[in-house]
């Protein structure tokens, strides 16, 4: 029971940490929150739907278009406002990337239905079986997709051009601006970047709950961004960590509290960690 | 060629009529205010229409809940987005008061208030410690926990079934009826409005808007930060709470479903379309955005989709909002372009050697 626990708690925790490393690029290079984290996780759960509807039922052909569609989706963002809203106050951009959560989900309830969509169960037979418990192949490919990603990340970072210049960007974009660097061009880059790690955490939350709401993505974007504070919001490694002990601990609270309140985990270490250590397990210490 | 020089006169147009209309208000203030009270007096005799006293009805709860959120967001600048919170908090005080214990609409409504105005205390003085982003998220994450646990606490709030049943308030013996919850509602809402206007003008809301405009400067002045932004905040909780008591007594049917995150956006986004931290601005956006979506039926689909793009559009265009006051949504003080646009922009500056230089012979 412990080990299913953990499992699925590891499990959850995937999407968590994609999810907070797309709000820790963005908090990163623009130190800007983006709400709409949660409905870009939405968007690439739709994308799923239909693409198993449409094109392919595979998991990864899905993977692929969410990642593609989330990079646009976040490209289309940045250049419609966040661009005009650099300069602006912190927390203008932070109602404004509100006013856009708020007008992605409602559109999809209008566009897609609010009904709950479901979605056809793949890769369901049991992988392997530790401590007696099965862990089922869409873990495992979860779990690996996760970490294929965030070494990818690592990688992009820390080996490529367009890596440093984010690194740049996000220690000092003036600075960074006069040796060369197109901060714009870096900016909506990193902004795509994390919403392609939302729309796939979005396709991978679709294959592992067989299911599709409009709102579906709140709820988790508020309990990643718990866990991207809990990590530390500018430092992905912290981000990863964050995630997965968030999956973890929550699945484990449940043990100990009633189901029904497992979303309040969350919030509690937002809150502690806000109060306490507000620079997270692993960040830098920021101005806040 | 014609319409473009319109188009650009459009933008001085509107501005002088704004100018004209503050002039208006500001010379005819008692007459209007006057106005304004025959209107709400006589609104429920001329317009007889149930749906009409209705959507009136609704727009009052709107317009305690924008005034007393323009006390936290507008006047001092910090940004609760769990507002509805504090509303269902009242609401439930209120419904469980009535319908367990009996007790009186009219004990039950203050008591709806100070409960609230207690929760927001606590939560203030938990969480206003911490700066702008984060205390909005915090705020977020305790609505949520609030809708969470009245819907997981199933002895105490009856979960998702929600509280049917509420009792009529009756006035003297008479029951309530449609006319007389307007006139309430309307009551309240002046009262809010009134009490509102009095804190702004007092050394509290001074010091509020010294701590919006800048906090170290305000610290530095003496002013007690911290207490006066719990103070704000308890305060606009206890009307908020207020208005949950009267919101639960009216549908006589409550549940976690009236009091979603997306209730403290509409609350944010009237605040911010009426213009933060304006008083008049609070009630505009209430009553445009409660009129807005009854008045295109069509629109009641597209009403969240509307409010979305009304706040990206209010921040990005017009961050004073309709009323166009220097609000929270003003870009910072030195008016600096965004610097790449400077860096675009600068001409090269060449030294100017047409003029004699001082000093040299």
């Amino acid at each position: 029971m412990l080990a299913q626990q953990i499992i699925n708690g590891i499990t959850q925790g995937s999407l968590f940490a994609l999810l907070a490393i797309s709000f820790a690029i963005v908090y990163g290079t623009l130190r800007l929150v983006n709400f709409a984290t949660g409905s870009l996780y939405m968007i690439g759960a739709y994308t799923s739907f239909y693409v198993v509807r449409h094109v392919s039922s595979n998991l990864f052909v899905s993977l692929a278009i969410a990642a593609v569609v989330g990079f646009v989706m976040g490209l289309i963002l940045e250049r419609l406002a966040f661009k005009s809203l650099r300069g602006v106050s912190r927390i203008a951009s932070l109602i404004c990337t509100i006013g856009f959560s708020l007008f992605l989900n409602e559109l999809a309830a209008v566009v897609f239905g609010r009904e709950t969509r479901v979605m056809p169960s793949v890769h369901t037979g049991t992988a392997f079986r530790i401590a007696g418990t099965n862990i089922i192949w869409l873990q495992v490919i979860m779990i690996l997709v996760a970490a294929v990603i965030v070494i990818g990340l690592q990688l992009l970072l820390f080996k490529t051009k367009m890596g440093l210049s984010i690194r740049a960007v996000s220690l000092d974009y003036k600075t960074a601006g006069l040796m060369g660097i197109n901060v714009d061009r870096t900016i909506s880059f990193a902004f795509g970047l994390a919403s392609a790690c939302a729309g796939v955490a979005g396709v991978l939350a679709a294959f592992y709950y067989n299911s599709v709401f409009p709102v579906m993505g709140t709820l988790p974007g508020l309990k990643s961004f718990s866990a991207a504070v809990f990590g530390g919001l500018t430092s992905i490694p912290g981000a990863i960590l964050g995630g997965y002990l968030l999956g973890v601990i929550e699945n484990l609270a449940v043990q100990v509290i009633s189901s029904g309140y497992r979303d309040i985990v969350g919030f509690i270490i937002l809150v502690v960690f806000l109060l306490v250590r507000p620079r997270g397990l692993l960040g830098r210490k920021i101005p806040m | 060629m014609e319409l473009k020089q319109m188009l650009r006169r459009i933008p001085t147009l509107l501005g002088s009529a704004r100018a004209t209309m503050a002039a208006f208000s500001v010379r005819y203030r008692m007459p209007l205010v006057l106005l304004l009270l025959v209107g709400i007096v006589a609104f429920p005799h001329v317009i007889t229409g149930p749906y009409y006293i209705r959507v009136a009805t609704i727009m009052g709860i709107y317009v305690i809940l924008a005034s007393s959120l323009n006390i936290i967001i507008g006047f001092t600048g910090l940004f609760s987005l769990g507002h509805a919170a504090f509303y269902g908090i009242g609401a439930y005080t209120s419904a469980l008061l009535a319908t367990q214990a009996g007790v009186s609409f009219w004990i039950a409504l203050p008591a709806a208030g100070l409960v609230a105005a207690a929760f927001g205390a606590l939560i203030g003085v938990a969480t206003l410690r911490l700066r702008a982003v984060f205390l909005a998220f915090t705020t977020l994450g305790f609505g949520e926990i609030t809708r969470i646990v009245i819907l997981n606490w199933r002895s105490f709030t009856r979960g998702p079934l929600g509280i049917a049943g509420i009792p009529v308030p009756r006035f003297f013996g008479t029951p309530f009826t449609r006319v007389s919850y307007w006139y309430l509602v309307a009551g309240l809402a002046v009262i809010t409005v009134l009490a509102v206007y009095r804190v702004y003008h007092s050394r509290i809301g001074r010091a509020l808007v010294a701590i919006r405009e800048d906090e170290l400067a305000a610290r530095s002045m003496g002013i007690h930060v911290f207490g006066y932004k719990v103070l704000a905040f308890t305060m606009a909780c206890f009307f908020a709470g207020i208005a949950g008591s009267f919101f639960a007594h009216f549908q006589r049917f409550i549940s976690a479903d009236s009091f979603l995150n997306t209730e403290s956006f509409t609350i944010i986004t009237m605040v911010a379309l009426g213009g933060t931290g304006s008083i008049v601005g609070a009630v505009v956006g209430a009553v445009i955005l409660t009129l807005l979506p009854e008045m295109f039926r069509f629109l009641v689909e597209f009403r969240m989709v509307l409010y979305g793009l009304i706040l990206i559009m209010v921040i990005v265009l017009k961050p004073g909002g309709i009323v166009g006051v220097k609000g929270v949504f003003e870009k910072p003080k030195s008016r600096r372009k965004p610097w790449i646009v400077e860096k675009l922009t600068r001409k090269p500056t060449i030294p100017d050697t047409t003029q004699p230089q001082g000093g040299t012979l």
